[in-house]
């Protein structure tokens, strides 16, 4: 250790400390407050600073990411002042630094691998520019918020579970989304931050920005001990040439104060860094941009036939353009339907919602997945608007339902919908009058609370399909129509079985 | 006491000539000692579940001091509080104050809600009956841990079945349904109500429903059923939306199987008319001998407040 003998806490590493810790707690606070019931929208702070999602997005969906608008910020202050984000602000770096405190590897790596953040940066803008975006497996904000809600949350809520009545929480995709996490924080044992330094598209964008700003760290005198090179937890001092590349400094100020001649200052400083990167890799990079793009009917085919997106998502493709696959809607949905898809819209659909009816129905009175929605890949809907906005229709499987197989008294999914949509009629046979469940399809919104419902054991009886799904981008669900269906006094219905009826 | 051949005769032969007597000469009318009280109060809202309880006896006659008691509302789904589906916090608040007026240590609001327990507490708005801190809380049942296994004597669609923990640790029991249609069992009172404190509902409808419903209360036995007919929801029932006729009642009593019988009475249900007798879970029930169907057997009294 370099600084064995320095004291255990300086003033300017706690000072950094705290306001990271304060990021990270208030980060989390937002997270735990996102859930069903909270009124503010602004439980997307996050993305809403995030310059990579307003470069990215914007780009692939042709429309200026209003909510991300605010990250300009970000990058003018890091035009003028370096990658301080990085540095204080970034849920993930201050997750990274946590852990790299914890193991302490100090392994350096060959300069040249940094550049990789640069690569995938352009790999991503290319692949923007071409339509398809693979935002969701490098930005670290996102991958941050998603490793909260498909790995953090379900441990919280079954652990809170076993002393409340918290419900847990289960995600279907748990594994591939700690496996990203996992490998991330892993990678401090090759050497501290090694996301950052290396890997991270935000850091690229941020590094590229601050090669130009002019308050940056310097050295004010020629020296040569070195400390400064060891401590500094980005690799960014060469120490032999006295030279500091602000695209690496993420202003963390360790050096500024562990210098023994208190030989560097942050101050106004303007000189050009050259750039050592290959001529053949940006090449490689781009060509990759152009490959994975261009596969895009292979990445984003549909997998699987029992894809629900959650009311209010927008028309498919749009969908995958806006979506961040941040996990947001599933945190929020207090039924836990909403679930992360596998590969059942295609390997790049990975992480988007989709609604699983067997594990929760869409209820009625909840439109909070448009409302954490940062890109409005899911519209804001009003309540009414929202219960007009069919996902899809049930279907009854005849050979499965016990109220039409076995002539059970079941009809639970009559019961349980929301809408009226199921309704039972009595059919005569060989003396015994039996009520069967029928869909009646211009009511069902598809919610599938009936299919969470369904007393059947294993797969449902009556299954939600995605057919006679409305996506609009804009525009009302509401039409004279079906308002006119909905009112559900006229609406025929048979006498229940429950009772015992003398006249005929 | 030694007993002779000829007493024996003798003792046997003026205890046989007992049964010829006529049933009026006996000292009890024994029938009728037993006929259930039922009290019905209409009118002013806030007044109707304490008149209706006053008809059966005062809640003095159910609860006392110290009692912990748990009351179980309907509130199944995220329904909107007006069309009849929950049991209104109104009544239910009028519930709970009587215990504690009654003295009791501790109220509990318990109900294993279909829809989610956030969205059904917060639509059927029944927070507001907790009126006193310390001594009401409301539970929703989420957990399988929170039931436990009891047997079904006697029973024939069910043998074991999990039933609310909650219900052991409690020593009294008010049930207190909301009147409406069902889709499956026709109506939906007092018996069908505690099918809100088993685990797994979906495996009565598996089974005969309307025994399984009626053999539940073999297992569950309420002290007082109270049942919330201010708004019923005469169709559309269980979840609505359907037809909502504001009755502006509530009906009380000891024994549920009357209640029930005597709540199918007072309106249509999917614009007919029926009585306790013709809906299956109930007669299902009397058969069980759990209690009185026949309307004509009880002792029903009317109050307009």
């Amino acid at each position: 250790m370099p600084d064995v003998n320095a004291p255990a806490i300086r003033p300017h590493r706690l000072l950094r400390w705290l306001v990271q810790i304060a990021f990270l707690a208030f980060f989390v606070f937002l997270f735990v407050q996102t859930r069903y019931g909270s009124p503010a929208r602004v439980k997307d702070i996050l993305f809403r600073f995030d310059p990579l999602v307003l470069l990215i997005t914007s780009i692939t969906h042709r429309t200026l990411i209003n909510a991300a608008l605010l990250s300009i910020s970000v990058i003018a202050i890091t035009f003028v002042f370096g990658r301080f984000f990085c540095g204080f602000v970034c849920p993930l770096g201050t997750t990274l630094d946590i852990c790299d405190g914890i193991t302490r590897h100090k392994t350096r790596l060959r300069r040249s691998v940094r550049n990789w953040k640069y690569f995938l940066l352009l790999f991503l803008l290319v692949s923007a520019v071409l339509g398809v975006s693979f935002l969701h497996f490098f930005d670290p904000l996102v991958i941050f918020e998603r490793s909260l809600t498909l790995v953090f949350y379900p441990v919280f809520t079954y652990l809170f579970g076993l002393f409340t009545d918290l419900s847990p929480m289960v995600y279907t995709e748990t594994l591939v989304a700690f496996g990203v996490f996992a490998l991330i924080l892993g990678s401090g044992f090759l050497a501290p931050r090694f996301w950052c330094r290396n890997l991270c598209p935000l850091g690229g964008l941020l590094g590229l920005l601050s090669r130009l700003s002019p308050f940056r760290f310097s050295f004010q005198e020629q020296c040569s001990c070195g400390i400064c090179e060891t401590i500094c937890p980005t690799g960014a001092i060469d120490s032999s040439r006295n030279l500091i590349n602000p695209a690496e400094c993420i202003d963390c100020l360790r050096c500024r104060y562990e210098c023994p001649r208190h030989a560097i200052t942050y101050g106004l400083h303007l000189s050009l860094v050259p750039f050592d990167a290959k001529k053949r890799h940006w090449i490689m990079a781009f060509g990759a941009g152009l490959v994975f793009a261009s596969l895009r009917p292979l990445l984003q085919q549909r997998l699987h036939g029992r894809l629900i997106r959650p009311p209010g998502a927008v028309p498919e493709a749009d969908f995958l353009n806006l979506c961040l696959h941040c996990g947001k809607c599933m945190k929020v949905c207090p039924t836990n339907g909403l679930q992360p898809c596998i590969l059942e819209a295609g390997i790049n659909g990975i992480w988007t919602p989709r609604l699983v009816p067997r594990i929760g129905g869409c209820e009625k009175n909840c439109n909070m997945c448009g409302r954490v929605c940062p890109t409005s890949a899911i519209r804001t809907l009003s309540l009414r608007e929202k219960t007009f906005a069919k996902i899809g229709t049930a279907v009854i499987d005849r050979h499965r339902c016990i109220a039409w197989e076995q002539n059970m008294v079941c009809l639970i999914c009559d019961e349980v919908c929301q809408y009226n949509a199921i309704s039972s009629f009595s059919e005569t046979i060989q003396g015994t009058t039996l009520l069967r469940p029928f869909v009646d399809e211009r009511i069902c919104t598809g919610c599938g609370i009936c299919e969470s419902r369904c007393p059947v054991e294993g797969a449902a009886a009556i299954q939600v399909f995605s057919k006679g799904e409305e996506r609009k981008r804009t525009g009302s669900y509401i039409t004279e129509e079906k308002v006119k269906l909905r009112a559900c006094e006229e609406k025929p219905e048979d006498i229940p079985s429950g009772f015992i009826q003398d006249d005929n | 006491m030694e007993i002779t051949r000829r007493d024996f005769l003798r003792i046997s032969a003026g205890m046989a000539f007992t049964t010829l007597l006529p049933k009026s000469l006996l000292p009890l009318h024994a029938g009728e000692a037993v006929a259930p009280v039922i009290g019905i109060a209409r009118g002013e809202k806030s007044k109707l579940a304490k008149a209706a309880i006053d008809l059966v006896g005062g809640i003095d006659t159910f609860i006392q001091e110290g009692d912990s008691v748990c009351i179980k509302p309907n509130i199944s789904f995220a329904a909107n509080s007006t069309c009849g589906a929950t049991t209104s916090a109104e009544v239910t608040r009028q519930v709970v104050r009587l215990c504690l007026e009654a003295g009791a240590s501790k109220v509990m609001i318990v109900d294993h809600t279909i829809q989610d327990p956030k969205l059904c507490t917060e639509r059927s708005g029944i927070e507001e009956a907790i009126i006193d801190k310390k001594k009401v809380s409301l539970l929703t049942l989420t957990k399988e841990r929170q039931f436990a296994e009891v047997e079904v004597t006697g029973g024939n669609e069910l043998q074991v079945i999990k039933v609310a923990k909650i219900l052991e640790n409690v020593n009294k029991f008010i049930n207190l349904p909301t009147a409406k249609s069902h889709s499956a069992t026709g109506v939906s009172l007092g018996i069908k109500n505690l099918m809100g404190l088993i685990w797994d509902r979906g495996s009565l409808h598996r089974k005969n429903l309307h025994r399984a419903i009626a053999e539940l209360a073999t297992v569950m036995k309420p002290d007082l059923t109270v049942v919330d007919a201010t708004r019923v929801l005469t169709s559309g029932g269980p979840g609505g939306p359907g037809k909502t006729v504001a009755l502006d009642a509530v009906i009380a009593g000891q024994d549920v199987v009357a209640v029930d019988s005597y709540t199918v009475g007072i309106t249509q249900w999917y614009n007919k008319s029926f009585t306790g007798k013709g809906v299956k879970y109930i007669v299902a029930a009397a058969e069980l001998g759990l209690g009185e169907i026949d309307t004509e057997r009880m002792r029903i009294r009317e109050v307009e407040v």
